[in-house]
């Protein structure tokens, strides 16, 4: 279609630039504004109905039920099938040709007998005279010489002009008469009897003569006539043979194009269509269909394409059901453990505060545990909760204006009494001039509070240091503990969900196992990264880079 | 005059911890197990403040909550939601609902009471 609409464009546009250069200076400025729109109304319909007919065509093409190879053999045994015409044609006016050139010939000697018959009889009639005068027994004897081998040449003209039968019998008839009366006259003049036989010369004789002549003149002129009119009508033959011979080349070449247009668009459409459904599959669209009218290999194809699409639509659509069920059960069941949790830890802490009277020391000890592995217990449906929320991409980044400054303080008013505990420094270096950050600053406290936590957690004795700084539009964190240190074989892994490197001490200090996995896909949902740089015995740190101005990042997982 | 308190809330244990704490405060409490009698009860009872669950069988807390504030002598009324729906954008959706203030479960007793002293500071202590 495109291609048609293209070819009919760039002809109508190389139409109106040859009439440009064609036409002769503008005369006037209304002949030189007139043109471009006179074109322009023509080719506008034009251009219509030949898309119009190139769709049908192609249209046409795509509905036939045959196989791809079928359909191309079949457009070139056609094309081919034009071209034998075109030469039997050729041929035909060929041999046309040919016979038309021997009427010629024979019309032509034709001519030439009559000629010679014509020159014949007036030259007889004046070496008739002229024996009369002469009354010579030689001139008398080769003027009836004369006579007969004239005869014989009007008897090769019957067999050449056989279609003049009656002018030529009419003819013979008026030279044998003619004959008699030579012969008479001579008789007469060997006779002696010259008055007569001059009486008989000017009364029959004379008078045959010019009926001869005229007659002969009537057939030169008729023979002459035919020939003309042979002449036209080849002429017309010819310019007939060559209508019929240009028409059908420009036939070839039209059949050419038109199915080689259609066939090659009915292949490279569904071929084109394919490909952009293909794409969006690949983009993970399973839900279009493509629409291919071929009842060919393609339109084969096309189905098995659409078959495939509908499959994966329907796997899709039962993973997104399932994953949604998962979703919807974690929500329910985070919402399910918390109401028991609520009313454990509330107990605790309203017996911890005295409020059913003074308790025994070791019953406050018990509340303390019962209160921290209730907390933990909590941590741990927290962080489920928030693993859960990620994977299935509910997790929404609340982005806003953040400074890293209030951050690292936050973090810092919300560890010091566990570092304090523990008789550890905690030690903060802030750049002062970061710039503003555009982020979910509750996600990026959590991610500080859970590196903080950790390093407070495994560090015995020496300190743990936090720093920020900015460098070309991205916050580079670091959090330095004295701590055990991780081997280099621990350190991809520990940001895997529920993987510490050494499960004993989880049990003393009571992690969850999901805060790095958890921090390292906030940190990836905010556009950044997060690694650890340890060596064993020496303490680790653990970085993190977040562009300043961050997005929510799609389908972080 | 005795500060009246309406908790909306299903549970009966958590009913319970806020009686404990919010009567030991020296509130008087009024109790509804659920969004429909927490609407009527709010009407007839005309409270200072309301705790309204959000999770509640017959009516939930966003509903009670709307038909609450659409009641003139209610509408100044503080409603603090308690819910254990963590979920990001619960507490807009609260906001949006009509509520003035936000609590998540598993909530401490001592927050809990920090946050309803904020809305009804003059309470006279036992």
């Amino acid at each position: 279609m495109q291609a048609a609409t293209a070819l009919i464009d760039l002809v109508s546009r190389v139409g109106a630039r040859a009439k440009a250069k064609l036409s002769p200076k503008p005369l006037g400025i209304t002949s030189a504004l007139e043109r471009p729109r006179i074109s322009k109304r023509f080719l506008a319909p034009l251009r219509g109905v030949m898309a119009q007919a190139a769709g049908a065509l192609v249209a046409l093409v795509s509905r036939v039920p045959a196989r791809v190879h079928s359909k191309l053999l079949a457009a070139f045994l056609a094309i081919a099938v034009l071209l034998i015409m075109m030469g039997a044609v050729g041929l035909n006016v060929l041999s046309g040709m040919n016979e038309r050139t021997e009427e010629f010939i024979k019309l032509r000697r034709k001519i030439e007998a009559y000629r010679q018959v014509q020159h014949d009889t007036t030259s007889q009639l004046y070496s008739v005279s002229a024996a009369f005068l002469s009354s010579d027994e030689q001139t008398l004897l080769s003027t009836l010489r004369q006579l007969n081998q004239f005869g014989y040449d009007v008897d090769r003209l019957e067999f050449v002009a056989s279609d003049e039968a009656e002018l030529l019998t009419r003819f013979r008839q008026e030279y044998d008469r003619f004959i008699q009366i030579v012969t008479h006259v001579v008789e007469l003049i060997r006779a002696g009897n010259a008055s007569e036989a001059r009486q008989l010369q000017v009364a029959q004789a004379a008078p045959l003569a010019d009926r001869l002549e005229r007659l002969t003149n009537q057939l030169v002129n008729r023979a002459e006539a035919d020939m003309l009119g042979s002449i036209e009508a080849s002429k017309q033959a010819y310019v007939i043979s060559q209508r019929i011979v240009v028409g059908f080349a420009l036939g070839s070449i039209v059949l050419a194009l038109m199915l080689g247009y259609a066939i090659s668009s009915s292949l490279i459409g569904p071929v084109t269509d394919i490909e952009s459904q293909l794409n969006k599959v690949a983009a993970g669209d399973f839900s279009k269909r493509v629409h291919v009218v071929n009842r060919d290999e393609l339109g084969a194809l096309a189905r098995n394409v659409n078959r495939m699409c509908e499959e994966l639509d329907r796997l899709y659509q039962q993973l997104d059901a399932a994953s949604k069920h998962k979703s919807q059960f974690l929500a329910n069941m985070s919402h399910e453990l918390r109401t028991p949790l609520n009313a454990i830890l509330g107990y605790a802490e309203l017996m911890q505060d005295g409020l059913y009277g003074e308790l025994p020391p070791k019953v406050s000890e018990v509340l303390q545990r019962v209160d921290r592995n209730g907390k933990h217990l909590l941590g741990l449906i927290n962080a489920i909760l928030d693993l859960s929320k990620i994977e299935s991409g509910q997790l929404v980044l609340s982005v806003d204006n953040y400074s890293i400054r209030d951050i690292v303080q936050t973090v810092v008013s919300a560890t010091e009494s566990l570092a304090a505990a523990k008789n550890l420094p905690l030690k903060v270096e802030v750049s002062d001039d970061l710039p503003t950050g555009h982020g979910d600053e509750r996600r990026i406290s959590q991610v500080l509070l859970n590196l903080v936590g950790n390093a407070i957690k495994f560090a015995d004795e020496g300190e743990v240091r936090i720093t920020a700084k900015a460098i070309d539009g991205i916050f580079l964190v670091a959090v330095t503990d004295t701590g055990p240190g991780i081997p280099d074989s621990e350190q991809a892994r520990i940001f895997e969900e529920f993987h510490q490197v050494d499960s004993s001490n989880t049990k003393r200090e009571g992690g969850t196992g999901l805060g790095l996995a958890i921090a390292k896909r906030i940190v990836e949902l905010h556009g950044g990264r997060i690694w650890v740089e340890s060596e064993v015995g020496r303490g680790s740190t653990f970085k993190f880079e977040l562009p300043v101005r961050s997005q929510q990042r799609a389908g972080a997982i | 005059m005795t500060k009246r308190i309406l908790i909306v809330e299903d549970q009966e244990d958590n009913r319970a911890i806020m009686r404990d704490v919010l009567s030991t405060a020296g509130y008087h409490l009024i109790e509804a197990p659920n969004g429909e009698d927490g609407v009527r009860l709010a009407q007839s009872e005309r409270p200072d403040l309301i705790l309204m669950d959000i999770q509640l069988p017959l009516v939930d807390g966003y509903e009670a909550t709307r038909q609450i504030k659409r009641v003139d002598h209610l509408k100044s009324v503080p409603i603090i939601a308690v819910t254990s729906y963590a979920l990001s954008g619960d507490e807009a959706k609260a906001r949006a609902a009509g509520c003035d203030g936000y609590v998540a479960k598993p909530f401490s007793p001592r927050e809990l009471l920090a946050k309803v002293r904020e809305y009804l500071p003059d309470v006279a202590t036992p």
